[in-house]
C-alpha cells in the first residue's frame, strides 16, 4: 500500500517546486501535441486542419494544467480555497446580515481586545528596557507600616554625591540611573515660540544607556554632554513631523536652553506609566530617583543591605529628628514602571474584563442564532448540496469557513473598534493627557489576543449552526410538497440560544445596575457644605513671582478683587485645593484633651468667611472672625482662672474650629468648648477632601502663611459657568501668571469619582447592549412562532377565538424562552455577584455586590423588554385573516 | 461542481488501462500510451488524451509507476513511464476486481426474467 508520507512528501514538493512541474508539464503536452499533429499530417490533412484535430484530441491545455495542478497538489488546500471564494460570493449576495454580524462580532471582539490592551499595558507588561526584571528602585521608608497603607518614604531622591557612591558598588549594582520628573509644567519654547506644555524630565547622563534604551534617531547623552535633551517619538511625531533635522535643534525649557540630540523609542515614556515624559534632559540639576541594576545573582534583600548604612545617614542629615525613627531601605521592583493608576484600577480593569468575557458570549449568542435563522432559509440550498453527494463533513467544513471568514472580518474590525476604545476610556482617567504608554498599539500580542478571541467566538457561535444546519433529512425534505422548513430540533437550538441571550442580559444589566447606582450614590452623597454654585480657582504665586511671605496678602488682594466681580456672593481661600486628599497633618497638644502617642490630625488652613462661602453648617461655637486673621492667638480670658500657658503652636496656629467627627473621636462625652481649648468652634461634618474620603476627624485652623498650593473657593450667584470668565480677568488683572485652573467643585468631584464614572459608562453601554440583543433574539423567536403557526391562529380565530387568547396562544412559546432566560439570569447572577463580591467590594458605594434591589430591577427591566419585544409579533397574530388562511388550506 | 460520481469511474477505469498498457509494453510516453489505449479499444475509448496525464500523476504519487526524462520519436524532450513493482501488484489485484464487479454487474444486467 502507499504509505501517506510518500505522498504528503511528494505533494510538499510539488508545492515548493510548483513552476518547474508546471514547465515540465508544459513539456509534455507540447511534446504529445506534435506527435498528434505529425499523425494528422501522415493521414493528409493540411497544416491548420492537423494542428485543429491534434489540439481537439488532446483537450485545453489550460484546463488541463489546472487539473494537473490539482492532482498533484493538495486536494484539501483547493477546496478550502474554493469553500472560501463560495462564502465570500454567498456572503456579499446577503450584505445586510453580513454588515449586522460582522458589527456584533467586532463589537465583542473590539471589547474584549480593547479591554486586554489596557490590562496587558498597565498589569502586565514591562517597561520596553533591557533586563526589566532586573531593575530596582532604592528608596528609604520608615519601618514603621500601617497595613492596607503605602508609606510615604523619608527619602526617595538623593543628590549627585550620593548617586555616584551608590553607583560605585559594582558588586551589587551594574547600572544606576536617575531621573525627576519637574513636578510643574515648565514654560518651554522652540525657537521663541512657546510649545504647549509638556512633561519634562532631569535624568543622569547614563540614564538611556543604563537602562538598554537606544533611540529611533541620534544618540545617547553621554557624561560630558552639556544641556541636551532627548524627545519621545510621540513629540517628535507631533511636533517635528519626524523630521530628522530635529537633531541639533535648541529649545528652552523654564529660560534655558538645551540641544537635542536623540529620539527615544516609540514605546519608551519613562517611568512613570501615569504621565508620559516628553522631554528628557540632562544632566540634572535636582536630586534625583534611584533605580538600580542589579548585578546577576544579587537579590533586592542583599541590595537593601548593601546601600542602607549611606541612605539612612543622608536621611538623618536632612531631619534630625529622624534620629529616633526605626528605618529600612527598599529596594522595590520598578521593571514594570511606577504607576499609582495600576493599584487604583487593577480591580476595575479586571472586574470589566469579566464583564466583557460576557459581552462576547452575548454577542456570540447572537450571532449564532441569526446563523441558524439564515441557515434555515437556506435550507433548500442545503438539502439540494446534500442530494448532489456532498457529505455532512463537507457540509460543516463550508459553514465553518463561513463562520471564520465573519470572524477574520469582525476581528479587522473589532481591532478599529478596540483603538476607539480605548483612547475612549483613556481620555475617562482623571489625568492632563492620556499616557502613552496605555495607548493602543496592535502589535504581536494584541492583534495575537483578537486574534485567539476570534477564533474562539468562532468555535462558539458557528459550531452549533453548522452541526444543526448539515443535518439534512434528504427523503422527508424532498418528499415535502411545502418545501423545506427547519426541523424540530433547529427550532429548538434557536429557542435555547435566546434563552441564554437573556440569561447573559441579565448578567450584564445586574452589573451595570451596581456601577451605575455607586455613581448615582456617590453623586447623590452627602458632603457637607453645598456643592452647587461653588467654584474653585487654582492659582500659582510662583509663577507670577511672589515669594512665601508675600503669599498671605496676595490672597487677601485676590478675595478682594474677585469679591466684587458681578454674580459672586462669597468667597475664601484654602491652603490646599479641594477635592484632592491633601491636607496638613498636625500634631498639637490642645489643653484638656489626651494626645495619644504620635497621632496626627488632619488640619486644613483656611481664609476668612470659609464656612459661610461653603455652606458649612455651624453646630456649636463660632466660625472665625477677622480678628482671628488679624493676629496671633490669644485665648480668650476665663473667668475664675488665671492666665493660662498656651503653647507657641496654639499660638500660632490657633484659634481652632473641629467637626463633629473630631469631637466625638477624640472628646468623647467631654465638651470640646468649655474646656477653655482654643477650639472655638464645632461644625458639620464635611468631605473636603474628597467624594470618596471617610467622614474623619477634622481641623480647620486659620490660615495666616498660605503656602503656593492655596486656592480660592469662590460661591457664586446662579449661573455659574457664566461668571467663571470674569473671575478670571480679575485675577490675571492682578498678574497675568497668576491663573492656573478653574472648575466647579462639581467637575472636581467627578475627577475624584472617574475610576467609578469609567466602570458606570463602559457597563452600562454593553448592558444596553446585551439589552438590545436580547431583544433582537427575543423578536425573532415570536416573530417565528407567529409565522408557523399562522394556519393554526387562523383557524382557531375562524372557529371564534378572541384577540386575548390569540395572543396568549401565539406568545405560550416565546414566554416560556423568556422565563427559562431570566431563569437562568437570575441564578447565573445570584451567584456571580456572590462570587464577584469580594473582589468588586471596593468598586461600590452605597450598596453591596449581594444587593436584592439590583437583581430584582436587571430582571424587571428584562421582563419589560420582553414584553416590548414581543408586542409587534403579538400583534401580527391578531391581525391574521381567518379567511386567507382557509383559503390557502 | 463537476460530477465526482461519474469522474471517480472515469478515473478508476483510465488508471487501470494505463497501468494493463505499460505492463504490456514496458516504457512509453504519454502519446505513445494513449495511442495504445485507443487502438486496442478499436478507437471505442475517445478521451481527451491530456486526460492521461493526470492518471499519470495519480500513479506515480502512489509509486505504481516511475518516469525517466528521454528523447521521442520527433525529436522532442517528453517523460517516459514505465510500471513499478508495486504497481504490477496493484494491476493484478484490481484487475481481478475489475472482472469481479463487472461479471457481478452483467449477471444483474442479464437478468431480465422478472420484467415481463
Amino acid at each position: 500500500m502507499t504509505s501517506p508520507f510518500r505522498l504528503l512528501w511528494s505533494r510538499l514538493r510539488s508545492l515548493v517546486s510548483k513552476d518547474r512541474l508546471d514547465r515540465d508539464f508544459d513539456d509534455e503536452l507540447a511534446t504529445h501535441l506534435e506527435l498528434l499533429t505529425d499523425d494528422a499530417r501522415r493521414r493528409g490533412l493540411s497544416e491548420p486542419d492537423a494542428r485543429r484535430e491534434a489540439l481537439l484530441k488532446l483537450g485545453r491545455p489550460a484546463s488541463l494544467r489546472e487539473q494537473h495542478r490539482d492532482a498533484r497538489g493538495f486536494p484539501l488546500l483547493n477546496a478550502l480555497v474554493q469553500d472560501s471564494r463560495y462564502a465570500v460570493r454567498v456572503l456579499w449576495k446577503s450584505p445586510a446580515f453580513t454588515v449586522v454580524v460582522t458589527l456584533t462580532l467586532a463589537l465583542g471582539i473590539g471589547a474584549n481586545t480593547a479591554l486586554f490592551s489596557l490590562v496587558d499595558n498597565l498589569l502586565l507588561r514591562s517597561l520596553p528596557v533591557r533586563d526589566p526584571d532586573r531593575l530596582v528602585q532604592l528608596q528609604v521608608f520608615s519601618a514603621h507600616r500601617i497595613p492596607g497603607l503605602f508609606p510615604k518614604p523619608w527619602a526617595s531622591s538623593f543628590d549627585r554625591t550620593v548617586f555616584d557612591s551608590v553607583r560605585a558598588q559594582k558588586q551589587v549594582f551594574a547600572d544606576l540611573v536617575g531621573f525627576m520628573r519637574l513636578e510643574d509644567r515648565p514654560t518651554i519654547t522652540v525657537d521663541g515660540a512657546v510649545e504647549p506644555e509638556r512633561e519634562v524630565e532631569q535624568v543622569s547622563a547614563n540614564f538611556f544607556t543604563g537602562l538598554g534604551v537606544s533611540p529611533i534617531l541620534g544618540r545617547s547623552p553621554v557624561a560630558s554632554d552639556d544641556n541636551v535633551a532627548v524627545i519621545s517619538a510621540r513629540w517628535w511625531r507631533d511636533r517635528f513631523g519626524r523630521r530628522e533635522d530635529v537633531i541639533g535643534r535648541a529649545l528652552t525649557i523654564a529660560g534655558n536652553s538645551y540641544s537635542i540630540i536623540g529620539v527615544a523609542p516609540p514605546r519608551f515614556h519613562g517611568f512613570e506609566v501615569d504621565r508620559s515624559a516628553d522631554i528628557w534632559i540632562s544632566p540634572a540639576s535636582e536630586d534625583l530617583m534611584m533605580v538600580a541594576r542589579l548585578m546577576p545573582g544579587v537579590t533586592p534583600v542583599q541590595a537593601q543591605a548593601a546601600v542602607h548604612p549611606l541612605l539612612r545617614q543622608v536621611v538623618l542629615e536632612r531631619d534630625p529628628r529622624s534620629q529616633s525613627e526605626p528605618m529600612e531601605t527598599e529596594a522595590l521592583a520598578v521593571g514594570q514602571g511606577l504607576s499609582a493608576l495600576r493599584d487604583q484600577y487593577k480591580t476595575a480593569l479586571l472586574a470589566l474584563m469579566a464583564l466583557v468575557a460576557v459581552v462576547l458570549l452575548t454577542t456570540c449568542t447572537n450571532v449564532g442564532n441569526l446563523l441558524m435563522l439564515r441557515n434555515a432559509a437556506r435550507r433548500r440550498e442545503l438539502t439540494v448540496r446534500a442530494a448532489l453527494g456532498a457529505g455532512r463533513s463537507r457540509l460543516i467544513v463550508q459553514s465553518l469557513v463561513e463562520s471564520t471568514l465573519l470572524a477574520a472580518t469582525g476581528c479587522i474590525a473589532g481591532l478599529l473598534l478596540a483603538q476607539w476604545g480605548v483612547s475612549i476610556v483613556l481620555s475617562m482617567l482623571p489625568l492632563p493627557e492620556p499616557p502613552g504608554g496605555l495607548a493602543f498599539d496592535a502589535d504581536t500580542r494584541v492583534v495575537g489576543f483578537a486574534a485567539g478571541v476570534s477564533v474562539l467566538s468562532v468555535l462558539l457561535f458557528g459550531f452549533g449552526p453548522a452541526w444543526r444546519a448539515t443535518d439534512v433529512d434528504l427523503t422527508g425534505a424532498l418528499r415535502s410538497s411545502q418545501g423545506v422548513t427547519a426541523p424540530k430540533r433547529t427550532r429548538r437550538l434557536g429557542r435555547v440560544l435566546v434563552a441564554c441571550q437573556i440569561g447573559l442580559s441579565v448578567l450584564l444589566l445586574v452589573g451595570a445596575g451596581l456601577f451605575v447606582q455607586t455613581v448615582r450614590n456617590l453623586s447623590r452623597l452627602d458632603m457637607g457644605f453645598s456643592v452647587d454654585t461653588l467654584l474653585q480657582v487654582k492659582i500659582d504665586p510662583r509663577f507670577a513671582g511672589y515669594k512665601e511671605g508675600q503669599i498671605a496678602a496676595l490672597h487677601r488682594l485676590l478675595l478682594e478683587r474677585v469679591s466684587a466681580v458681578p454674580g459672586v456672593r462669597l468667597t475664601s481661600s484654602v491652603d490646599y485645593p479641594l477635592m484632592q486628599g491633601s491636607s496638613t497633618s498636625m500634631a498639637i497638644s490642645l489643653p484638656g484633651l489626651e494626645r495619644r502617642n504620635d497621632e496626627m490630625w488632619d488640619a486644613v488652613g483656611v481664609g476668612p468667611q470659609f464656612f459661610e462661602t461653603m455652606g458649612i453648617e455651624l453646630v456649636r461655637g463660632r466660625t472665625f472672625t477677622a480678628a482671628d486673621f488679624a493676629s496671633d492667638y490669644v485665648p480668650a480670658p476665663v473667668s475664675g482662672s488665671g492666665p493660662r500657658q498656651v503653647s507657641e503652636l496654639v499660638r500660632r496656629n490657633g484659634p481652632f474650629i473641629i467637626n463633629e467627627a473630631f469631637a466625638k473621636h477624640y472628646y468623647g462625652n467631654a465638651d470640646p468648648l468649655l474646656t477653655a481649648s482654643p477650639v472655638v468652634g464645632i461644625v458639620r461634618d464635611v468631605k473636603l477632601l474628597g467624594v470618596g474620603s471617610e467622614i474623619s476627624p477634622l481641623m480647620f485652623l486659620v490660615s495666616r502663611r498660605p503656602g503656593r498650593f492655596g486656592a480660592l473657593v469662590v460661591r457664586t450667584a446662579r449661573d455659574t459657568q457664566a461668571i467663571a470668565p470674569a473671575i478670571r480677568e480679575a485675577i490675571q488683572t492682578v498678574h497675568p501668571q497668576l491663573f492656573v485652573g478653574l472648575s466647579t467643585v462639581g467637575e472636581a468631584m467627578n475627577r475624584n469619582i472617574a475610576k467609578e464614572r469609567m466602570v458606570a459608562a463602559i457597563s452600562a453601554f454593553f448592558g444596553l447592549l446585551g439589552l438590545s440583543l436580547a431583544c433582537m433574539g427575543i423578536f425573532g423567536v415570536a416573530s417565528s412562532n407567529v409565522a408557523q403557526r399562522t394556519r393554526e391562529l387562523g383557524i382557531r380565530r375562524a372557529l371564534g377565538a378572541g384577540g386575548w387568547s390569540i395572543i396568549r396562544e401565539s406568545l405560550r412559546e416565546t414566554l416560556v424562552v423568556v422565563a427559562v432566560g431570566l431563569a437562568g439570569g437570575a441564578v447565573a447572577a445570584f451567584v456571580a455577584v456572590r462570587l464577584a463580591a469580594s473582589v468588586i467590594a471596593d468598586l461600590l458605594f452605597g450598596l453591596t455586590a449581594t444587593d436584592v434591589n439590583n437583581l430584582v430591577s436587571a430582571i424587571g427591566v428584562m421582563v419589560v423588554v420582553a414584553l416590548a419585544a414581543c408586542t409587534l409579533p403579538a400583534l401580527r397574530a391578531t391581525r391574521i385573516d381567518p379567511l386567507a388562511v382557509i383559503r390557502d388550506e | 461542481m463537476s460530477g465526482p460520481g461519474k469522474l471517480d469511474l472515469l478515473q478508476g477505469t483510465l488508471d487501470l488501462m494505463v497501468l494493463r498498457t505499460l505492463a504490456t509494453l514496458g516504457s512509453l510516453h504519454g502519446y505513445g500510451i494513449a495511442r495504445r489505449i485507443e487502438q486496442v479499444s478499436g478507437d471505442h475509448v475517445i478521451l481527451n488524451q491530456g486526460t492521461i496525464y493526470i492518471s499519470l500523476v495519480r500513479l506515480e504519487e502512489r509509486g505504481w509507476i516511475r518516469s525517466k526524462w528521454g528523447v521521442s520519436e520527433n525529436n522532442r524532450r517528453a517523460r517516459f513511464y514505465t510500471i513499478t513493482k508495486a504497481g504490477e501488484k496493484q494491476l493484478a489485484a484490481e484487475t481481478e476486481n475489475w472482472e469481479r464487479v463487472t461479471a457481478m454487474v452483467g449477471r444483474v444486467l442479464a437478468d431480465r426474467g422478472a420484467e415481463s
